[in-house]
């Protein structure tokens, strides 16, 4: 299958590509997921049950993943748009340098975030 | 050396050989030794043994590269297989035709009205030389295909090299052909199937860097 | 069978440009160009430093051809040579339209430079990757004509003649391994030199001389075997050409003492004299102890370092690259080690200047044919485009016999034949045909190297003969047909013993030197015997030999200093 070539990758720059694919298909799982499930609190009991479940330090794990799969998804598309206009090129690698720096930086914060947030 | 080559008759195999090294041996060198010495059946392609023919693009360790430039003292064993997304005909040789196809359908030859018995000088100066020079460096070895992953999934798409050489004529002073080659690589099997992997600017030999001159036709394509 | 009108065996330069000649002048006129590589694989690809022609006012067809048939020793046939450079110019400018990025001045016209042997500065250059921007200029303006086919990857194995008059040929399909038979009313065979004869060569892998050696095999005589040209600078040990446009752009030679030794051979021209006087006294200098000494044995260098890196960068970019990634040496920081190298081929199948072999319908062009323009030893530069010139003629010679031309038909027998041939009766033995190439290299670069002898000519002979006789015996060790390598190689190895006789024995009854043919007992350019061409025919026993006499139309044969 073609769809298995995108793991043959020979530098970084095709494993951030086969990444943008594979968050790509997880973080559009996971927002018809979310539509589905908000869409499914149809009274006050069943809104305070779930949320009850999905917004706790157990989910946090998960939600800190999705946090990372959606700044990776980001900001590796802000630099593939760069490149995309035709800029950079020549100093690729360490755009892609500072990609990874803002993606690790990015979810810190972000996961961050959501520990103080749900910090009770 | 241990060369470790993935071969194909009427189906794959591995098969080792060692092979003795010299100072300053090439990969290719490792295998003529192998052919001239211990099997005479080894098919490979070659030809100018200096880079500039394109005939001998293998994986090397997984990696696309040039089998008369890779110096062995750069490995401690030699896996040696055929290039990816291509048919495999014998061993490390593989189908060509469809690459030469897809560099066929950009048009790419100077599109301008000249004297065919009486050729009149046309002026270019360094500047607009120097603007599309690199692109036509491109010794169509296939590297750049066999790593491209939208390739790998879209057989019909034109791929790095057609795409690059499609550039080269268009930024040409002398050319007047790039609404014609437009009208081609703005097809959804053009330009629009790159997605910036850039895996083919990694492995050109050549330095060319595709996909920058991808994007800079898609430039064109929008306007 | 393939029935096609015009057949051209060979994809590289006088291919390709026959092809193109054909296919301006009739679209209807059906074209297969066949070679055993793809068309941008050919040996062309490789020149490097540029392609001569009179462009400009202060240069003259004049000059330009007294330059070439001073450069041949006087054996180039004056006609030809006078035809010639009144058609390089067109050329140059047809590719320049065609889209070859030559290099420039400032102004936007074409830039030319120095080389050796000419008195102007008329070389046409791309970089310093001339033959690669020709050829693919020329294969992509091909890709245009919808009569032209291309069948790459096909092995000529034979010339199908009947009646003195050609009928096609016969080919392998490499990807099938399968024979596969061509009817054509004219074939053009341009198929490149015969370097691989040669173990130290800057020629690619494939080119063994095939189209010579069939077109022999089948009766056409071979002309002026004997003068092999060796260049001046190829790197060591892999016999890379440094293209002579490193002298041109200013380089010097200097052997272990850091001089520049030319002073001695040629005071007026130095290191830009022709080919054949450089490289004699590069050997020279080698054989009297005066080269530096290394693991791959002895070399000189070529000294770049004071042209600067903004220069070696914009003019000879690649032989930069290559030095680096082959040898790990900077030209902008060290000198290169370099020693003559075999490296062109003058003779080749006997043409008229029309590109006509004795046979009808059979043409050849380029470097396999010999006319001749480049005589005894060939100006650097004049190759490339000596396959352009002589490619169009051809081409438009084949296209005019084909609209006359009667049916061809390929005999039965003939197919017969050369099935048995190929696929029953070579190979059966237990000879390896790649240590027979090996031995016939080692013979070749001792024995018919710059300086020859009767002894050592005597020795080569002997040692081909012997090598043809183990040749009966070679064994091919594949049965699959599927880009059977074996096959190939063992084929090649068979063409080369046939040319190697030729060259080993033509070199023997030649008792003079002239151009790059020096015989150390015979050190004297003799025009009373030997301002002759030499044609070597055919036979079971070996080649039998006869004398064309050169053409003379202006310039008399005088001293040649440089």
């Amino acid at each position: 299958m073609g769809i298995l070539s995108w793991f043959k990758y020979k530098s970084p720059f095709g494993l951030a590509f086969a990444l943008q694919r594979i968050t790509g298909i997880i973080l559009l799982f996971y927002l018809i997921l979310h539509l589905c499930y908000l869409s499914s609190l149809q009274s006050k009991e069943l809104y305070e049950t779930l949320t009850g479940i999905t917004v706790s330090k157990q989910f946090m794990i998960l939600d800190s993943l999705l946090i990372l799969l959606g700044v990776f998804h980001g900001v590796n598309g802000i630099r593939i748009i760069v490149h995309e206009l035709g800029f950079a090129h020549e100093i690729r690698k360490a755009v892609l340098a500072i990609s990874a720096i803002l993606i690790i930086l990015g979810w810190i914060v972000g996961s961050y975030i959501l520990f103080i947030a749900l910090g009770d | 050396m241990k060369f470790v080559i993935r071969r194909f008759k009427e189906r794959s195999y591995w098969q080792t050989f060692e092979v003795p090294v010299k100072k300053g041996m090439t990969v290719l060198e490792g295998l003529f030794y192998i052919r001239e010495n211990m099997d005479p059946s080894l098919a490979f392609r070659a030809s100018c043994r200096m880079g500039i023919c394109g005939s001998c693009a293998v994986k090397i360790n997984g990696r696309p590269r040039l089998a008369c430039e890779t110096q062995l003292s750069k490995f401690k064993e030699v896996k040696i297989e055929p290039l990816d997304n291509y048919r495999v005909i014998r061993d490390l040789v593989t189908e060509f035709e469809g690459f030469f196809a897809k560099h066929k359908k950009v048009k790419p030859y100077l599109i301008a009205e000249t004297d065919y018995e009486n050729p009149i000088e046309q002026l270019q100066k360094p500047e607009e030389l120097k603007r599309y020079y690199i692109y036509t460096l491109c010794i169509k070895c296939g590297s750049c295909l066999s790593v491209c992953p939208s390739s790998a999934t879209l057989e019909s798409s034109l791929g790095p090299a057609a795409l690059v050489s499609a550039y080269r004529f268009n930024s040409d002073s002398r050319d007047k052909g790039k609404d014609e080659r437009m009208k081609i690589v703005s097809e959804s099997f053009g330009v629009w199937r790159c997605h910036s992997a850039m895996e083919c600017s990694e492995v050109c030999p050549k330095k060319i860097e595709p996909a920058k001159a991808i994007q800079l036709l898609r430039r064109e394509a929008l306007r | 069978m393939i029935e096609c009108d015009i057949a051209i065996v060979g994809a590289g330069l006088a291919g390709m440009r026959a092809a193109v000649a054909i296919a301006e002048k009739n679209s209807k006129v059906s074209v297969a160009v066949i070679a055993k590589t793809y068309p941008i694989r050919c040996h062309s690809v490789c020149a490097e430093g540029g392609s001569a022609a009179v462009l400009r006012k202060e240069d003259s067809f004049e000059l330009h051809a007294w330059d070439t048939v001073k450069g041949s020793d006087f054996l180039a046939d004056q006609d030809a040579v006078e035809f010639f450079v009144r058609e390089c110019p067109k050329e140059i400018l047809r590719l320049e339209n065609w889209g070859c990025p030559w290099s420039r001045n400032p102004d936007g016209t074409i830039a030319q430079r120095a080389f050796g042997g000419h008195s102007v500065n008329r070389t046409v250059f791309a970089a310093d990757r001339t033959g690669f921007h020709e050829v693919h200029t020329l294969y992509e303006r091909l890709l245009k004509y919808d009569n032209v086919e291309f069948f790459s990857e096909y092995f000529l194995t034979n010339l199908a003649i009947e009646d003195n008059r050609i009928q096609g040929l016969s080919a392998i399909e490499l990807k099938t391994g399968n024979l596969v038979f061509f009817k054509a009313k004219a074939v053009i065979l341009a198929t490149g030199g015969a370097g691989r004869l040669y173990g130290f060569t800057t020629y690619s892998h494939q080119v063994t001389g095939d189209g010579m050696a069939i077109a022999y095999r089948c009766g056409v005589p071979l002309k002026d075997m004997e003068f092999m040209q060796f260049h001046p600078t190829g790197l060591v040990p892999s016999g890379i050409l440094m293209t002579e446009a490193c002298r041109g752009e200013g380089g010097y030679l200097r052997n272990k003492f850091g001089e520049r030794f030319m002073q001695k051979y040629a005071p007026e021209k130095m290191e830009l004299a022709p080919r054949d006087v450089v490289a004699r006294a590069m050997w020279k200098e080698i054989m009297e102890g005066r080269a530096f000494e290394g693991e791959h044995g002895p070399y000189l260098a070529l000294d770049l370092t004071h042209l600067g890196e903004e220069k070696i960068e914009e003019k000879l970019p690649m032989i930069r690259e290559a030095a680096i990634k082959f040898l790990d040496i900077d030209p902008v920081e060290e000198p290169l080690p370099v020693k003559p190298v075999q490296h062109y081929t003058m003779g080749g199948i006997h043409t008229n200047i029309l590109t006509e072999t004795p046979v009808r319908g059979l043409f050849a062009a380029g470097e396999c044919a010999c006319v001749s323009v480049h005589g005894a030893n060939r100006l650097g530069s004049n190759s490339t485009v000596e396959c352009l010139v002589f490619g169009r003629v051809a081409g438009e010679m084949a296209l005019k016999y084909v609209e006359n031309a009667k049916d061809v038909r390929i005999n039965s027998e003939f197919i017969k034949e050369e099935e048995r041939r190929i696929f029953d009766r070579i190979g059966k033995g237990s000879e390896n045909p790649h240590a027979i190439k090996k031995e016939l290299n080692e013979t070749m670069d001792r024995h018919l190297w710059i300086f020859r002898s009767e002894n050592g000519l005597k020795e080569a002979l002997r040692k081909i003969e012997e090598l043809k006789e183990r040749y009966k015996r070679v064994a091919i060790a594949d049965d699959c047909r599927k880009f059977n390598v074996a096959l190939l190689s063992t084929l090649e190895v068979g063409y080369m013993l046939d040319l190697a006789e030729v060259v080993a024995m033509g070199a023997l009854l030649r008792t003079e030197s002239r151009g790059a043919h020096y015989r150390v007992d015979y050190p004297e350019r003799n025009d009373e015997k030997w301002l002759v061409h030499t044609l070597a025919y055919y036979t079971e026993e070996g080649p039998r030999f006869e004398y064309l006499p050169v053409k003379i139309t202006k310039w008399k044969p005088v001293e040649r200093k440089y």
